[in-house]
């Protein structure tokens, strides 16, 4: 056995160990119970990541599965083609009995200036949210990931809808707990990526992105992700 | 010109900021460094990206040979060869005496990154080149550290050899490319990716699609 599968092994069990101990299957199932009046004016918003495929996956097995899905691509730029493919069709298989799937794309995400010019982004990116005219945008936000997050409470009024977020006081334990007891498919860029900065610390978030520089993100990107530091000029 | 192999050896893991770091970049980098003195670490940030690269070294070209556009000299190859990657986070703040009274220290002036850093504990860095024996020992006996993040300890090199090798393999050693080349130049290759393939490796004008290092090639 190779030592990267060997130590996927080990983790794996040790993730299943926790879904019990950690009760993760109560937890999943308060979520899903605590989602169910906001599915029918709302929507599932789903990056791909871990957090959001949990909660896209206790939605559709514990709650039901005509929902509306929404995801947003942010262009080459700042997410590798073969991580948005694999995204997307993580979500089609999770979501196949979904009422909708909503899939738009940042247009200016194809030139590397998006990586350094976020105005645009959250310009494209909340207008298109408002463009939805959801009442509720579910969220796979965790209490745990920061102490913004974590003040920010579990139901969150915007100004033009309401931000609900169901696997809010799950763990990072957690989540990785349920996504191996239930298989749930998540990027395999982050397996990648967990091996060097800890199952912990490893989030799925845009690539070679200069927003996140201040954690030193890109430097890391331009080492595990090289491939994608550069687009065709 | 002589084909050469260039050993540094080193006293702490080298830090990376992609997964290869390339000679005749080391050797661009020293060059510019000895011409330009105090004032390379004063370049105004306003400048245009395409001006410095625009900078002429004055005291004479690399000290290596040109194959196209190209330099003939590898990237680096680590040794041990199956050496992992590791990870260190470290805090970043200023460098400055701080004021007195509150200061925000979450975002503007004074704000903290909380940084990390790819490493590889390597205990040999190796690079293949053709050039100018004398001129390449006095250059790389001017490097101090490679790699990223030598001001926190990266990358310290202990001592540096350079031996005369018998075959030239900086551009390709056994089938195998030892640099990003250029696909037009090539009329087989096993894989290719956007690359820088020439000093500035930062510049944009620089990058194109490129067979990777360490896959099969052929050149025209």
């Amino acid at each position: 056995m190779s030592a990267s599968r060997e130590w996927l092994e080990k983790w794996r069990e040790y993730f299943l160990a926790w879904y019990d101990e950690g009760g993760v299957e109560d937890k999943a199932n308060e979520a899903a119970e605590f989602s169910a009046e906001y599915l029918d004016e709302g929507v599932v918003s789903v990056s791909g990541g871990k957090d959001s495929m949990v909660m896209l996956h206790i939605i559709v097995n514990k709650c039901r599965r005509d929902i509306n899905v929404f995801h947003w691509d942010h262009g080459p730029a700042l997410m590798p083609r073969p991580v948005e493919s694999e995204i997307l069709r993580n979500i089609f298989r999770v979501a196949s009995g979904a009422r909708r799937i909503i899939v738009k794309r940042f247009a200016k995400g194809f030139t590397e200036r998006a990586r350094a010019e976020w105005r645009d982004w959250y310009a494209a990116f909340f207008s298109t949210l408002r463009s939805l005219n959801y009442k509720y945008h579910l969220l796979g936000v965790r209490a745990e990931e920061s102490s913004r997050r974590s003040a920010r409470g579990r139901v969150v009024a915007r100004r033009h809808w309401v931000e609900v977020h169901p696997v809010y006081y799950f763990t990072w334990r957690d989540v990785w707990a349920y996504v191996f007891k239930h298989n749930v498919p998540v990027p395999s860029v982050y397996f990648k990526y967990a091996r060097l900065l800890g199952w912990d610390r490893v989030r799925l978030v845009t690539f070679f992105d200069r927003e996140f520089e201040k954690y030193g993100s890109p430097q890391v990107d331009s080492v595990l992700m090289w491939r994608y530091k550069h687009t065709s000029p | 010109m002589t084909p050469l192999r260039v050993i540094f050896h080193l006293s702490t893991p080298i830090a990376l900021g992609y997964p290869w770091i390339s000679f005749d970049s080391l050797l661009a980098h020293v060059k510019l460094k000895e011409e330009l003195g105090e004032r390379y670490y004063s370049l105004p940030s306003k400048t245009p990206v395409r001006e410095i690269s625009e900078i002429k070294l004055e005291s004479g070209e690399i000290p290596l040979k040109k194959w196209r556009d190209l330099y003939v000299a590898s990237v680096s190859l680590f040794e041990p060869s199956n050496v992992e990657t590791y990870v260190f986070n470290y805090f970043k703040r200023g460098d400055f005496p701080f004021p007195r009274g509150r200061i925000r220290r979450g975002s503007g002036f004074f704000k903290d990154f909380y940084l990390k850093v790819v490493y590889v504990p390597a205990r040999r860095v190796v690079f293949y080149a053709t050039g100018e024996v004398e001129e390449v020992r006095r250059l790389v006996s001017r490097v101090h550290a490679l790699g990223k993040e030598r001001n926190i300890g990266f990358g310290f090199v202990k001592r540096v050899e350079v031996e005369e090798v018998e075959e030239e393999w900086g551009l390709v050693k056994d089938g195998v490319a030892m640099r990003p080349i250029p696909v037009e130049y090539l009329s087989y290759y096993e894989d290719a990716a956007y690359m820088a393939y020439k000093p500035p490796y930062w510049s944009s004008k620089n990058i194109k699609l490129c067979a990777v290092p360490f896959t099969r090639v052929v050149l025209k």
